[in-house]
């Protein structure tokens, strides 16, 4: 089932390039060009999420938050031209799940928007796919070639957090923190015993590595590969 | 608001002038009372009262009708206390006077009427004024203080007038400081509204550009024209960031969000939320951290990523088609230095944060490296650019007290 989107802009130059992104991207989308429209389409259409621009001819989007949050909770992206930090801070205080300051790019838009839906509606899928290796997060093991192996909590803990940034280098600094509480000066050795271990586990050849890569002074990555 | 500071304004001079001018008053005065003859001289001068009268062995003449007004008296005691002459003496003034009388009337006054007295061989001359015509009073100064009076009254004086003078400048402060305030508020609101009114239509031509660079139908030229058309739009939403920010960190609108960062976590982010983010091809990232620790740093995380990634983005656009860059840090005594070394940049120059942004925004002269010196110095360090190749740039911090 395709998500419904409802678009809260004046501008319907942007409004209507919104639109065509979101649709070729799979979702469904309703818009509003005012905060009355917003609060009737919000009735009727009962979105899966809403993309709402502050300025609004008719009101402001933090009002228009309040609003739409007493109806329903439904997640809310601020789409603003407002970069300041006083802006981007009193949306996320009022506790929108993201503020996406214009201009942006139709990708930024779309894995913003994605991440959002998969946190807040936790469509996260119970297992994935790593090559030729199957990802048991409800158990907590990796299968390749039928046999299966368990992950520690460590592991299964880095695994995770590489996952959820898949594609993209997680500082050693993160994960860490994913892994130990209070200060996390020393762990880089014990981190690297652990990134050594999972490798064992989740890679064919752990010497040379095709999915958890280092990345040099940095951190590690965990090369995307699509879930089936 | 303005009115009512300008009436403030007006009002603390005025008073200040006042007050200046009562001291002034005040300081004359003293000097004039203190230059005169302790108060013997009311019209004219005793000496010539007393030179005209004399005595030609058998009675007193008196030829100063002209120099004594018509309303004041005179009369001669002898050594008895008893008026030897008179000249148009009250008849409520009595004829015979004890030590006691003469001792009071020569200080204050004889049955109400102010007298002056002037010792004369045959006796006391006593020259007096209508009741009420004359205030008299007893003054007595101790030397030391008679003579430090001047001093003080200099002292005074200046005081007050610094007091005047540091009143007029806290006034004139106030009255700049608050005109400025207006105006760099309206040229920051300007700014504001422009790069708010931009940023909606160049999301709509990057967002498209994008979609183009993208469509597989399209010819690859055609996409090639997309993505130009897509990049020089980023550098366009780079620019305006870049110029808002700047112009709130030089109108002071930038309110500093300081935490106690670890440098090299905070680089390390820096530098993979910057791969993360795309790098162009050619183009190598290096980290060089010491293996000892770091000492920890109070700034802004944001600002100071900003800062990061500008020289960054700097060295990856004016670097094509590729090259390495190197960003690291050192401990250097009580500063921390981070450093971002690549490519060359030509024409690149210290930017100078005392210098106001010139008309065109400093847009064509490397806002982006501009911005990068007003984050260090708005953190208390400064920024460094050596240019030459590699081009280097190094920020230096103050480390955390």
């Amino acid at each position: 089932m395709a998500y419904r989107i409802l678009i809260v802009d004046d501008e319907p130059a942007l409004q209507s390039m919104v639109n065509e992104i979101l649709t070729q991207a799979g979702y469904e989308t309703d818009a509003a060009l005012t905060c009355a429209q917003a609060l009737e389409r919000f009735h009727a259409a009962a979105p899966d999420a809403v993309l709402l621009d502050v300025m609004l001819p008719d009101g402001d989007g933090f009002s228009l938050f309040g609003k739409l949050h007493a109806i329903g909770d439904v997640p809310v992206l601020f789409l603003s031209a407002r970069d300041e930090d006083a802006a981007r801070l009193r949306g996320l205080g009022l506790g929108a799940d993201d503020y996406i300051t214009k201009p942006f790019l139709p990708q930024e838009l779309l894995l913003r928007l994605r991440a959002v839906l998969r946190r807040v509606y936790r469509e996260e899928a119970n297992t994935a796919r790593l090559g030729d290796m199957e990802i048991d997060w409800g158990k907590g093991t990796v299968r390749r070639n039928g046999r299966e192996t368990a992950l520690t909590a460590k592991e299964f803990a880095l695994l995770k957090k590489l996952w959820e940034a898949r594609g993209n280098i997680v500082t050693v600094d993160a994960l860490c923190a994913a892994l130990w509480d209070g200060p996390l000066v020393g762990y880089e050795n014990t981190l690297m015993v652990h990134i050594r271990r999972l490798r064992e586990k989740v890679e064919a050849d752990p010497s040379h590595p095709q999915f958890l890569l280092t990345v040099r002074g940095l951190g590690y990555r965990l090369k995307r590969e699509e879930t089936p | 608001m303005k009115l009512r500071s300008l009436r403030k304004g007006a009002l603390l001079v005025t008073c200040s002038a006042l007050l200046i001018a009562a001291v002034t008053l005040l300081g004359i005065l003293a000097f004039l009372y203190s230059n005169s003859s302790g108060g013997r001289e009311w019209g004219v001068s005793l000496e010539q009262l007393s030179d005209a009268l004399t005595w030609d062995g058998t009675a007193y003449t008196f030829s100063g009708e002209d120099l004594l007004e018509p309303d004041r008296w005179m009369m001669l005691l002898n050594e008895e206390g008893r008026a030897m002459w008179s000249f148009h003496k009250p008849d409520d003034v009595p004829e015979q006077y004890t030590v006691s009388d003469v001792a009071s009337f020569t200080r204050w006054y004889l049955n109400d009427y102010p007298v002056q007295c002037w010792v004369r061989e045959d006796g006391l001359l006593v020259v007096g004024s209508p009741k009420g015509s004359v205030w008299k009073h007893d003054m007595a100064m101790d030397t030391h203080t008679l003579l430090q009076t001047p001093i003080w009254f200099a002292g005074g004086f200046l005081l007050t007038l610094g007091s005047v003078l540091v009143l007029a400048w806290l006034v004139l402060r106030r009255w700049f400081r608050q005109e400025q305030r207006v105006r760099d508020a309206a040229r920051s609101n300007w700014i504001n509204g422009v790069s708010h009114d931009i940023r909606t239509p160049l999301s709509v031509v990057m967002g498209y550009a994008a979609q183009l660079e993208d469509a597989a139908d399209l010819p690859p030229v055609h996409r090639r024209q997309a993505a130009a058309i897509r990049a020089q739009s980023q550098v366009i939403r780079d620019l305006v960031n870049d110029l808002n920010l700047t112009m709130r960190l030089d109108y002071d609108m930038q309110t500093l969000r300081k935490e106690t960062l670890q440098p090299a976590a905070f680089l390390r982010q820096t530098a993979a939320d910057f791969l993360n983010g795309g790098m162009a091809e050619g183009f190598g990232l290096e980290m060089d951290l010491p293996e000892t620790p770091l000492p920890e740093i109070a700034a802004d995380p944001f600002l100071l990523r900003r800062a990061v990634n500008n020289l960054l983005t700097n060295c990856v656009r004016h670097n094509d088609p590729g090259c390495p860059i190197c960003l690291g840090a050192r401990a250097e005594g009580k500063e921390l230095v981070f450093w971002v070394e690549g490519g060359a940049m030509a024409g690149t120059m210290q930017p100078d944060t005392a210098r106001p942004l010139e008309p065109d925004g400093g847009a064509a002269h490397g806002t982006g490296l501009r911005l990068v010196a007003q984050i260090a110095a708005a953190h208390g360090g400064k920024a460094e650019f050596y240019s030459g190749t590699p081009y280097r740039c190094e920020l230096r911090l103050p480390v955390k007290g």
